[in-house]
């Protein structure tokens, strides 16, 4: 059984509530730092334990820490990213839904750590029910001194509020975040500057996802360097990992970073394995927006190296041949998925999403969207294919966001790995409407 | 530091901070890079990407592309601006982007003047690849507004509009409803123009760079013979505008990015309300009253009347029975002349101009204290300053684009309004001190008070530059605060709040309007004003000083001038010998010492038969004076009243003689607005047929009446007028260039923007006293008519509305309104539109009820631009103590819900 850190205590009855959380140790890091450490200490520990982000980019949390400005008499705001709006990423819900006060007690330490006064938790307007066990949750800690006026006679205070999201995925970016919780269209802005200099209204902010700010407690509990000896080189600690797809266990996962790809997916105690004894067809590992991985990329690198589950090793081989962790959105097609349709789906999603303002995403993912849905009817023509090359290249890195990106890399991924399917469905426009093209010849993989 | 970048391989300086694009700009031309978002005076936005470059840091290293609107410069990096890769994303986003747009430019109102349509051409697009698709083209055109239009089938989504209205406007208007590919600009909540809150500035028309919001003139693309660069006609702002005249007739007018006044930005009345010019309702012949008919007459026949009946009662009755009215609409050429036909021609000094009736106080009352009654410093200095300071103006009506500059200001830095009525800076302001009309020397008294009690006081400043502090400190303290605070009615430790924020604002800059000077002491709340800069030490130095937002386009210049009775071209007084020999060896002729009268006595005089002469050069002093009545009965006792004028105005038909005159685009000349900067106005057309300009008018009595004076020429006039007006001296019509200078202008050229630098104009800075009195209007009326009524403007009208009404603004602001609090309107059972009866001791007036909080209780406020209300039979011949400015601010009314029906006009 590999270590837990975030979920070591979720199988405890009622640990959702203050008493249970409470007895089973909760609130006792924020003792420590408020009584023993200074912000900067405890900012030293997260960077000593190497805690990358855990909203999808892996940007070290230490360092990000360390670049917020200080400038006299402005506040600094700590925004918690709880937008999770990424097809196939659904673990930041299951973490607040089950053991709220870990978040709150990250928030708490972090906050400390940044010299924030105020902090906000923003939330996914579809999850409700969450912000409601998370405004009790506050309640309870309000209620029992962790938060309000000079928090255990330290001098410090510290506010958070939950606020809702409407809808749009987009306000998961974190500038469109920050637009949104100004009550204004979630539209990401242009950087620089950065939110680490001018954020929320306009003062220094930091914006973190709830599972990396939920890992502080541990950190500021045993010690940075403790974190920093769970995984694997660069990639520390532990990762939540949401899998779904064609397997026989879909569900949430804590693992150590370094296991390998093929344990994660084949053994009982994660995935389980593929879903009625078929064959693997593709693997998405971190969330819609990475790059998809055939079948025999998925636990092998192109190299012939076992692929593990690390920020490196899935990014191995680069876009020719590798992905990301991005937000661990971990999902599984079996032979019998068409991946000119899951490519389309993805491409409706981001066509939707985009708020708009760069001509290349606006227009971009409309075409893509448009130009997929023809090909996966049947109507499609061999230009098509390349035409969608074409404007995915258009737009990645041509944006103000990394939406744009994140649109293009589904669609070029699956053309680059994908593309006989792609073909066929054009040359086949009346039988593509009845079958699946199945697995990508073996000749293939050699290439 | 200097910075060095590379472009295309080739070193260029840059400075840190600098954006790619500007970098780039500053070496090759301004489309070098082609771009849609961008927009001058707009902050960089980076949606359209079509900017992109590559960029490495070193040479031959990787690049990166990015969007060089946005980007800063990095040292010693390396920018591509049309590497192959560039073009090839240039060419893809710009096609992506016709994916979506109607390809109908033939067809289309920009064509040929589109920007989208010159960068497609420019990164070498042919056709398009992309198959038919999901599109907007079946959006509906909006010509819902008489002046804006937007047919948003063209859109391109590049924020261009929303940001002009935000950044420029300040006025949020637009936005961008829904998301992604169905993003659509929308006005307010999705209503069209019309019913949108704008204010038709035409900022976004402007900015837009296709036809997707544009105005009824299609200023953006008409075909035009020529463009001349003149100054708006309306207020003291002095916009810069570009008239595009086609076929002799002005088409459109756009704003000039280079102009330093209003930088590519003006407001309804300049870019849209040119069109009276030439409305059929134009005075094109001389008239003369034969048989109590006016009759019309040959200019001869005129000139030849007018000489006749001036000389005749000049010989019966002596040069100061006879008196004139210049125009602050006129240049400052026709003003001087205008003064030289009464001293040097006539022989008095019974010369007057609308000046008395709006600034006249914060002139007298600013020599006092500093020396000179102009600006001390620049409307740009906004951009320089921490705190301001607004009493009794509202800007974003009378003054459009420098009450624009104020609101971005108000929205990010702390400002400070004293103003009876929730103005529009009121709501955005950090401190409104909304005091009772006719209360600024007690709120003053209270700011003053507190600054001193604080020991706020800039000692070094008061001990350096000034004198008179001791006394002045000695009256302040002794200032019954409780008292003050009653009168005031404004909450003592607010005014204790706003006035440590202004003492202790590192640079606090003061604007003030006709809230200020149209009272009973409108000359001490202007010395108060300047005490309050004094004793801060925020005079001399850029983003300080005191400013008076002048009210009309040239009512600075017409001062300058001379047309004021007791002060020559140049303000020197007259009264001494030295200044009466300079002038009479300069005019060649004998003249008068004798004081003149200001314009409220003029009236009393015609009234009591001790004149009988009037030349009006366009003023409707029957509209816009106050107490018409008295001011009709004045009138109608005169032995000869000529009225130059456009239309036929009230007091135009009550004239002997009306000589028709020339609007300011038939013109050339010059205007000084608010911030002493003479700007040249250049005619744009030939003066409509039958009409003469006023200078040539003038002129032309000037010669009848025996006096050699050459035809009117603005560069001879100013060679006259800066050898006699010292703050013109080095004033050429040649050398003013397209920002103009602002005065004292140097011999040597050179203008200056910024008075009272090292000393103040009268050496030391004269701290003065004011004790707060109540209006004799109140005290003898507040029995009978309790309530106060002030006077305001409407942005889209100017003054009596001559000129505004004669264009399509009155479709949308189509009658006066009087403004009323909802408690009031309920005591006397008046609704929304209902007509009241407003009475005042002197008469009544129906006017249409607006139910707002924008006025307290027990106030009342209300336009005077339509003449079918009359406002002014209600206002009071009560002046400012010091300069007979006209206290056009208190009125005491009562009302009663009217039994008058709504007649619109
Ligand atoms: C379109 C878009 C959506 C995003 N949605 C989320 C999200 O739902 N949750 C999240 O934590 N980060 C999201 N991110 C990443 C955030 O911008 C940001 O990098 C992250 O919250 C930083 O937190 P971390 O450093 O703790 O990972 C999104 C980014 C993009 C471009
Ligand atoms: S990339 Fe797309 S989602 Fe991101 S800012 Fe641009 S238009 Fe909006
Ligand atoms: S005309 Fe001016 S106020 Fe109206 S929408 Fe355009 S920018 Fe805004
Ligand atoms: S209306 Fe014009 S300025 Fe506004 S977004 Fe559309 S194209 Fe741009
Ligand atoms: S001009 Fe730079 S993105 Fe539009």
């Amino acid at each position: 059984m590999g270590r837990k850190i975030l979920l070591e205590k979720t199988g405890i009855e009622n640990i959702n509530t203050y008493e249970v959380y409470r007895r089973e140790g909760g609130y006792s890091a924020v003792e420590k730092a408020l009584k023993k450490m200074t912000p900067e200490e405890v900012v030293e520990e997260v960077k000593k334990s190497g805690l990358r982000g855990r909203g999808g980019a892996g940007f070290p949390a230490g360092m990000k820490w360390s670049f917020i400005a200080k400038p006299e008499g402005v506040p600094r705001y700590l925004l918690c990213n709880a937008d999770e709006s990424e097809p196939g990423t659904f673990k930041d819900r299951f973490l607040m839904e089950k053991i709220p006060h870990l978040l709150i007690e990250g928030m708490i330490l972090s906050s400390y750590a940044l010299g924030c006064n105020t902090s906000y938790i923003y939330i996914r307007g579809e999850y409700m029910w969450i912000l409601r066990i998370l405004e009790k949750a506050l309640e309870e800690a309000r209620q029992n001194g962790w938060l309000g006026k000079n928090i255990l006679k330290s001098g410090y205070d510290l506010e958070i509020y939950v606020s809702p999201g409407a809808g749009a995925y987009i306000c998961g970016e974190e500038t469109a975040l920050i637009e949104s919780l100004e009550g204004k269209r979630g539209n990401p802005r242009m950087k620089p500057p950065f939110p680490a200099v001018k954020g929320l209204w306009q003062s220094p902010t930091v914006v973190n996802n709830v599972e990396t700010i939920s890992s502080v407690v541990s950190i500021v509990n045993n010690g940075g360097e403790q974190y920093a000896s769970i995984g694997l080189g660069k990639s520390t600690g532990t990762k939540l990992i949401s899998a779904c797809g064609n397997i026989r266990k879909p569900g949430v996962y804590e693992i150590e970073l370094g296991i390998s790809v093929e344990e994660f997916l084949y053994s009982d105690e994660y995935c389980g394995g593929i879903n009625n004894g078929k064959r693997l067809k593709a693997c998405i590992p971190g969330g819609s927006s990475v790059p998809i991985l055939p079948h025999y990329l998925v636990t092998k690198t192109a190299n012939g190296e076992q692929r593990l589950m690390t920020y490196e090793s899935l990014a191995d081989g680069g876009f020719a041949t590798g992905s990301m962790l991005g937000s661990g959105g971990f999902i599984v097609f079996d032979e019998d998925q068409c991946i000119v349709r899951n490519t389309w789906n993805f491409s409706r999603f981001y066509h939707h999403e985009s708020c708009g303002q760069c001509s290349p995403c606006r227009e971009g993912t409309g075409w893509m969207d448009k130009v997929l849905k023809r090909i996966e009817y049947g109507k499609g023509n061999m230009h098509d294919i390349d035409l969608l090359v074409s404007i995915s290249k258009n737009i990645e890195g041509n944006t103000i966001c990394p939406l744009g990106d994140a649109a293009a890399w589904p669609v070029a991924s699956a053309i680059r790995h994908f593309r006989e399917e792609f073909e066929w469905h054009i040359k086949e426009p009346v039988k593509c409407l009845e079958t699946n093209y199945g697995l990508v010849k073996e000749t293939e993989l050699e290439a | 530091m200097i910075k060095t970048a590379f472009i295309n391989n080739i070193p260029f300086n840059f400075s840190e901070g600098e954006m790619i694009l500007s970098f780039v700009r500053k070496y090759f031309e301004k489309d070098y890079i082609p771009t849609l978002c961008d927009a001058q005076n707009l902050e960089p936005f980076g949606s359209c990407r079509v900017c992109t470059v590559e960029v490495a840091l070193q040479k031959n290293g990787n690049t990166k592309t990015v969007a060089s609107c946005h980007t800063p410069v990095i040292e010693g990096s390396y920018i591509y601006t049309h590497s192959e890769k560039v073009n090839k994303i240039r060419k893809n986003i710009v096609e992506l982007v016709l994916t979506d747009h109607p390809l109908d430019c033939l067809t289309c109102e920009v064509n040929n003047n589109c920007e989208l349509q010159t960068v497609a051409a420019k990164v070498g697009i042919r056709d398009v690849r992309y198959p038919e698709g999901k599109n907007h083209f079946d959006r509906k055109k909006d010509l819902s507004h008489p002046f804006m239009t937007s047919d948003l089938a063209k859109c391109i989504n590049c924020f261009r509009c929303i940001r002009a209205c935000d950044e420029v406007q300040g006025e949020m208007v637009l936005s961008m409803a829904g998301r992604g590919f169905d993003s659509q600009i929308i006005k307010s909540n999705n209503n069209n123009f019309f019913e949108s809150d704008c204010v038709s500035c035409g900022a976004c028309a402007q900015a837009c760079p296709t036809s997707a919001i544009s105005d009824v003139f299609e200023s953006k693309s008409v075909i035009y013979d020529k463009k001349v660069r003149t100054v708006c006609t309306y207020c003291g702002v002095g916009c810069n505008l570009d008239v595009a005249v086609s076929n002799g007739n002005v088409k459109s007018i756009q704003a000039p990015y280079d102009a330093e006044v209003n930088n590519g930005h003006t407001c309804i009345k300049g870019r849209f309300a040119f069109t009276f010019y030439n409305h059929p309702d134009r005075l094109k012949t001389p008239l003369i009253r034969k048989n109590g008919e006016l009759t019309p007459a040959t200019w001869d026949e005129a000139y030849d009347f007018i000489a006749e009946k001036i000389n005749e009662i000049k010989s019966k009755y002596g040069p100061d029975y006879i008196s004139g009215i210049s125009s602050a609409r006129c240049t400052n050429e026709e003003n001087y002349f205008m003064q030289k036909l009464f001293r040097a021609v006539i022989g008095t000094n019974n010369i007057d101009s609308c000046a008395r009736v709006c600034h006249s106080p914060t002139a007298t009352g600013m020599q006092r204290t500093f020396g000179t009654g102009a600006a001390t410093n620049s409307i740009d200095e906004i951009n320089n300053t921490d705190l301001i300071l607004v009493t009794g103006a509202n800007p974003t009506n009378a003054h459009p684009v420098t009450g624009a500059k104020l609101k971005q200001f108000a929205m990010k830095k702390p400002m400070i309004v004293i103003d009876p009525r929730k103005t529009e800076l009121a709501r955005y302001a950090k401190y409104h001190l909304q005091l009772k009309p006719g209360t600024n020397v007690a709120v003053l008294n209270m700011m003053l008070y507190y600054i001193v009690e604080e020991g706020l006081e800039d000692i070094e400043f008061i001990k350096n530059r000034t004198e008179g502090y001791d006394e002045f400190k000695n009256h302040i303290l002794n200032q019954n605060i409780n008292e003050l605070e009653k009168i005031s009615g404004v909450n003592k430790e607010l005014v204790k709040q706003a006035a440590i924020a202004y003492a202790k604002a590192e640079k606090a800059m003061s604007f003030h309007g006709l809230g200020v000077t149209e009272h009973l002491q409108g000359t001490y709340s202007v010395m108060l004003l300047s005490d309050l800069a004094m004793i801060t030490g925020n005079i001399g130095k850029k983003g300080v000083g005191v400013n008076p937002l002048r009210g009309q386009n040239n009512v600075q210049g017409a001062a300058d001038m001379g047309c004021q009775p007791h002060q020559g071209a140049g303000y020197l007084d007259f009264t001494k010998p030295e200044i009466h020999n300079l002038y009479e060896e300069f005019y060649g002729v004998k003249l008068s010492q004798k004081i003149g009268y200001k314009i409220p006595e003029m009236f009393e005089a015609m009234v009591e038969g001790k004149l009988k002469a009037m030349i009006l050069m366009g003023e409707d002093v029957v509209q816009t004076d106050p107490n018409s009545n008295f001011v009709i009965e004045a009138l109608s006792k005169l032995e000869l009243l000529v009225v130059n004028e456009i239309f036929m105005t009230e007091t135009a038909k009550m004239a002997h003689v009306i000589l028709p005159a020339s609007s300011f685009l038939e013109k050339s000349g010059t205007f000084t607005n608010g911030e002493r900067r003479i700007q040249r106005v250049n005619a744009v057309v030939d003066p409509i047929e039958g009409t003469k300009p006023d200078g040539q008018i003038v002129i032309d009595i000037i010669n009848k009446l025996g006096y050699k004076q050459a035809d009117y020429n603005p560069e001879t006039a100013l060679e006259e007028i800066s050898k006699i007006v010292p703050f013109f001296a080095g004033v050429k019509w040649n050398e003013l260039g397209i920002n103009g200078k602002q005065w004292p202008v140097m011999p040597d050229g050179s203008d200056t923007k910024i008075l009272h630098k090292e000393t103040f104009k009268r050496g030391k800075g004269k701290f003065q006293t004011a004790t707060w009195h109540e209006s004799p209007e109140i005290t003898e009326n507040k029995k009978d008519f309790p309530y106060i009524l002030t006077t305001n403007r409407e942005l889209e009208h100017y003054n009596s509305g001559t000129m505004t009404r004669r264009t399509n603004i009155s479709q949308i602001v189509p009658d006066d309104v009087l403004l009323i609090n909802p408690v009031d309107a309920k005591k006397h059972f008046i609704a929304e539109g209902d007509m009241v009866c407003v009475m005042s001791v002197r008469g009544k007036i129906d006017v249409k009820a607006h139910i707002t909080d924008e006025v307290e209780p027990g106030i009342l406020s209300s336009t005077f631009h339509f003449p079918l209300v009359k406002m002014n039979v209600l206002t009071s011949e009560i002046s400012d103590t010091e300069a007979l400015c006209p206290e056009y601010k208190v009125v005491s009314v009562n009302i009663r819900k009217s039994k008058g029906v709504y007649q619109n006009v």
